[in-house]
């Protein structure tokens, strides 16, 4: 098993790194036009700083032997886990919301990172135990119960968004784990058991605003509802060829403060319409089926279910951001990867890419 | 340890399913888009084009401040403010020539306004002047049609019912200040916006949270004009858009009386200086005015530069609160505190009398009467009612500072009363250990003695002072000051009850008090009392002058010329006290900044509120005791 750097770059696999490429280029101009003539105007200059950053780590990463993920998922987990602690404790001194941990200059979110800490520990679990087998419900509660600690953890940050992600990463790494049929029925009663206990609570009018304060302290349901009803005008408004670019008029209705963030691809809609959006989505679902194809294409367990993990934190941000601009989802603040604005989102999928790229080159080395 | 390929493939089928299953979400969000951009698109498009949905806010009224006896002391009145909406406009030089034209403004005024904001959204209104006329109303109004993106927008203002009169006790609100956001967002957990209105100061401030009550919203559809639409929308685009009712604020009722209220600012007038009277049994404040004041409702309307001018350049500063922002040194008010030392520590007793020449020398230095002559022999009865500093001096000799310190804090001196209004400051009553650690030098046995008359490093708020009378009055029971009573909800329900709380009590026989009280009602009505020009058979008021100098000066010239001397070097003048002394009901103290006496400056305040207490809430006693009043005086021993 000799690791030679020659050898790495002889056949090294640009897919992924294309295909980030590809969308932040889209990312890039839309976002300049999402901000052109306003206060945030300067913003597409940094995010290009955060993109050269994160193709930087990216790189980086994919260089990493990736057994190396391999041997230090457990790890990885549990320092992951110790830093949300962390996280709880120093904000309820702070008395308030705290999701960021400040190691002097550099501020870290350990929530943002916990995503992939979960596909390490889960594909590191799910290839060490009986991995021929189809997975029966008990077999669960060991992930479950690694999946649960942090999605609590975090929830109680309190940031509903990212603590759903980390639900729905896990489902779709079991439903890929071969979680048998009759499991993954138990599974769906068990979480509409949960849902509606959980709506009993949320009966409450006033406990329904507390929830919807938590998903987004500074609005309340209403004020929100608004921004989507704007949303949804400027995403119909752009009809079949779009209004062209720059010309977005909804944009200039400034979605305070999310137009640069969380409603971006509504912007994108006004100005490219339904032909662009679906020049869009495509590359989306390319990037999504090389990770699936990556996943068949390896030749450990570890890989194959890591590959699916990180396709799950692509898939998962892009459908429910675009689900709630458009309407179908309550707003929670989800980044769109790539074309949202944002370092520390980017990096963690610039890290992702390089991850997947690392397991890719390495099929051709062994 | 992998080699696992096998198993890699017998996964193939869950990967074609999830693959499936992603592809098939994108799918459902590209019907969504299908649904939007194809279905709904013409009349989405119409609607970016030509038709907003517009956010108005929905003020909420603040609540409401009512007297003890439930009248209006704070309400709201409706304001009109003219906002632009820049997503509206349109010819903007000619629109806003006319708009400045019509307001009296220039256009570059309102440019600035609108750079200001440049960062809110475009379909947001901006203020661009405040408190407009009604003939401003009616032009706007009028001549809307030429006024593209201009609108006017109702407001609620505050009105104060009795103008300056205490100010500082209710407070002000004013427009939130940029720098105050974010702070104020935490702390809230409010979204406030420039153009929301927070308490800053008073009870205004303190109780803001009860008192604001929640905003509204509004979602009104307008056309391309920014004027409303007059038709219904049938097409259901905006079902989920609710429009929010503003939640009123909630209302206090002050333990403030509002005649006793006006009684002691008429009384001030003119001069800077402040009055407190509090209510004996209970804590409840019954008056509190610090003047020269304030006109609150300016701050609300939008202040007008010139009056924050007047306001920060008064070398009075009238927004300074004198009677809880402002210490001074007692004098001679401070000896009720060397008396009640001396008794507890034994020092004094009913034989005790020392004899006053007009001077004493201590180490190497003289200490002087006020009296040139010098009182003579001196029992503590004469010595509170002549105010003879030798007889205080002559007893500290025997006491050491920190007990007179113990038994100050006992009756509140040096420490917030706690009243509930903000910034509260909370005076000082010097120690040994205090000054070792602030100068570093020792306490010197000197400094006891001018202590003892209240000189030196002690400073007392107006409110202590009160306070501190009000407990000796009860024979030792200090309660913590407070001016609400209850906050009721916009029913009228209550939502909170603030009631009477012990805060301290100084334990000691009721003989020591006794025989204080006796030499404070001597002080006002006995023949050679410092306030006997106060004497009044019916109110018994007992009390203690004082002289707070303001500059150091040779001690013979202490009490002489103060009239003589510019207006900034003439003492304070302190008189604190209760009534009525048989059966003490309110204390009270005054303290009017280069009134040069107590007896003649800060008394008479005190007098004039006590008196109007008397008649107004136990008249029947005030005749009684003017009945009674010889029986009385002999009570006090008092020959006539």
């Amino acid at each position: 098993m000799k690791f030679n750097v020659e050898e790495v770059f002889k056949k090294y696999d640009v897919s992924f790194f294309i295909g980030m490429a590809a969308i932040f280029f889209i990312g890039i101009l839309n976002l300049y036009s999402a901000t052109y003539n306003q206060s945030t105007s300067g913003l597409y200059k940094a995010q290009m700083l955060y993109f050269i950053l994160s193709m930087m780590v990216g790189f980086a990463v994919s260089l990493i032997n990736s057994k190396n993920f391999y041997r230090i998922a457990y790890y990885f987990y549990a320092i992951n886990v110790f830093l949300l602690i962390l996280v709880l404790v120093l904000g309820k001194v702070g008395m308030g919301a705290q999701r960021w941990l400040s190691f002097g200059v550099i501020r870290f979110q350990p929530s943002e990172f916990m995503k992939l800490s979960l596909v390490f520990v889960l594909a590191r679990w799910f290839s060490g135990n009986s991995p021929y087998d189809e997975i029966s419900f008990k077999q669960l509660v060991v992930p479950g119960v690694l999946t649960f600690i942090p999605a609590i953890l975090i929830i109680a940050q309190p940031d509903l968004g990212t603590g759903l992600i980390l639900l729905l990463i896990f489902s779709m790494i079991i439903y890929y784990r071969k979680l048998k049929w009759s499991a993954i029925f138990k599974v769906v009663l068990l979480a509409a058991l949960a849902g509606s206990v959980m709506y009993k609570f949320g009966l409450k009018e006033y406990q329904r605003k507390r929830i919807q304060t938590f998903i987004n302290p500074y609005q309340d349901a209403k004020g929100s509802g608004y921004n989507a009803i704007q949303s949804e005008i400027a995403i119909g408004s752009g009809r079949i060829f779009g209004k062209g670019y720059l010309k977005s008029s909804q944009a200039s209705l400034n979605f305070l403060p999310e137009n640069h963030t969380d409603f971006v691809f509504s912007i994108f809609n006004e100005e490219h319409g339904l032909f662009g959006s679906i020049l869009l989505i495509m590359l989306y679902c390319i990037l999504f089926l090389r990770f699936l194809w990556l996943a068949r294409s390896v030749t450990n367990v570890f890989d194959s279910v890591f590959c699916v993990g990180l396709m799950a934190i692509f898939f998962w941000h892009t459908f429910i951001n675009m689900a709630m601009v458009s309407g179908l989802l309550p707003i929670v603040g989800l980044p769109l990867p790539f074309m949202s604005y944002g370092g520390s989102s980017l990096i963690t999928f610039g890290i992702c890419i390089g991850l997947a790229t690392s397991i890719s080159n390495s099929r051709s080395i062994f | 340890m992998f080699g696992e390929e096998d198993i890699v493939k017998s996964h193939e089928k869950r990967n074609r399913e999830v693959a499936t299953l992603v592809l098939g979400m994108m799918g459902i969000i590209f019907a969504r888009l299908c649904f939007l951009q194809v279905f709904k698109g013409e009349v989405l498009h119409r609607y970016s084009i030509e038709n907003r949905l517009r956010e108005e806010v929905l003020w909420a009224p603040r609540g409401k401040f009512y007297s003890r006896n439930m009248q209006l002391l704070v309400d709201n009145k409706p304001r009109f403010d003219a906002t632009l909406t820049r997503q509206y406009l349109k010819n903007e030089r000619e629109t806003l020539a006319k708009v400045a034209e019509i307001l009296g403004m220039t256009i570059d005024d309102i440019d600035n306004v609108i750079r200001r904001n440049a960062y809110e959204a475009k379909y947001r209104p901006i203020t661009i002047k405040k408190n407009i006329s009604r003939v401003e109303l009616a032009r706007i109004e009028t001549e809307n049609d030429e006024l593209p993106g201009i609108n006017v927008q109702v407001s609620i203002a505050r009105e104060y019912i009795d103008k300056e009169i205490g100010a500082h006790l209710l407070g002000y609100i004013s427009e939130i200040q940029q720098d105050q956001l974010p702070r104020y967002r935490k702390r809230d957990n409010v979204n406030y916006r420039l153009g929301d209105f927070i308490g800053q100061s008073g009870l205004e401030q303190q109780l803001d949270n009860y008192i604001r009550g929640t905003n509204g919203q509004e979602y009104v559809e307008v056309d391309a004009l920014g004027r409303k639409r007059k038709y219904i929308n049938t097409d259901n685009l905006f079902t989920g858009v609710e429009n929010i009712k503003p939640v009123p604020g909630n209302s206090l009722i002050l333990t403030i009386d509002r005649d006793l209220q006006k009684i002691a600012h008429d009384a001030l007038q003119d001069k800077a200086g402040s009055l407190v009277a509090i209510d004996i049994k209970t804590g409840e404040v019954l008056a509190m005015v610090s003047n020269p004041a304030y006109l609150p409702s300016e701050f609300s309307k939008g202040l007008d530069p010139e009056y924050w001018q007047s306001l920060v350049g008064n070398p009075d500063r009238p927004l300074r609160d004198r009677v809880i922002q402002e210490h001074y040194s007692p004098g001679s008010t401070f000896k009720v505190v060397t008396a009640l030392t001396g008794l507890a520590e034994g020092v004094i007793n009913n034989q005790t009398e020392f004899f006053c020449s007009g001077a004493m020398n201590f180490g190497r230095r003289a200490y002087h009467c006020w009296k040139k002559g010098g009182h003579g022999r001196v029992n503590l009865d004469k010595a509170i009612r002549e105010s003879c500093n030798i007889f205080f001096q002559k007893v500290s000799l025997k006491l050491d500072i920190d007990s007179i310190a113990h038994y100050a804090r006992m009756l509140g001196f040096g420490k917030k009363t706690g009243i509930n209004i903000p910034r509260e400051i909370s005076g000082l009553i010097p120690t040994k250990d205090w000054k070792q650690k602030t100068q570093g030098v020792e306490w010197q046995k000197g400094e006891t003695l001018s202590c003892a008359i209240g000189q030196s490093f002690i400073l007392v708020t107006t409110i202590q002072l009160a306070l501190a009378y009000s407990a000796v009055a009860n024979n030792g029971k200090v309660y913590k000051p407070y001016v609400v009573k209850e906050i009721i909800d916009k029913d009228g329900e209550i939502l909170k009850t603030f009631s009477s709380e012990l805060i301290s009590e100084l334990k000691l026989p009721d003989e020591y008090f006794d025989k204080v009280k006796r030499g404070l009602f001597q002080v006002v009505n006995h023949p050679h009392g410092t306030a006997r020009w106060l004497r009044d058979s019916g109110l018994l008021l007992a009390g203690k002058t004082g002289t707070s100098q303001v500059i150091r000066q040779k001690a013979e010239k202490i009490y002489q010329k103060c009239e003589l001397m510019p207006y900034e070097h003439r003492h304070h003048g302190v008189f604190a006290g209760f009534a009525p002394a048989n059966n003490p009901r309110i204390a009270l103290a005054s303290i009017v900044e280069h009134g040069c006496h107590g007896s003649t400056a800060a008394a008479p305040v005190v007098q004039k509120v006590a008196l109007a207490y008397m008649k107004k809430y136990h008249q029947e006693e005030y005749e009684e005791n003017k009945k009674n009043y010889k029986k009385i005086l002999k009570e006090f021993k008092i020959e006539i």
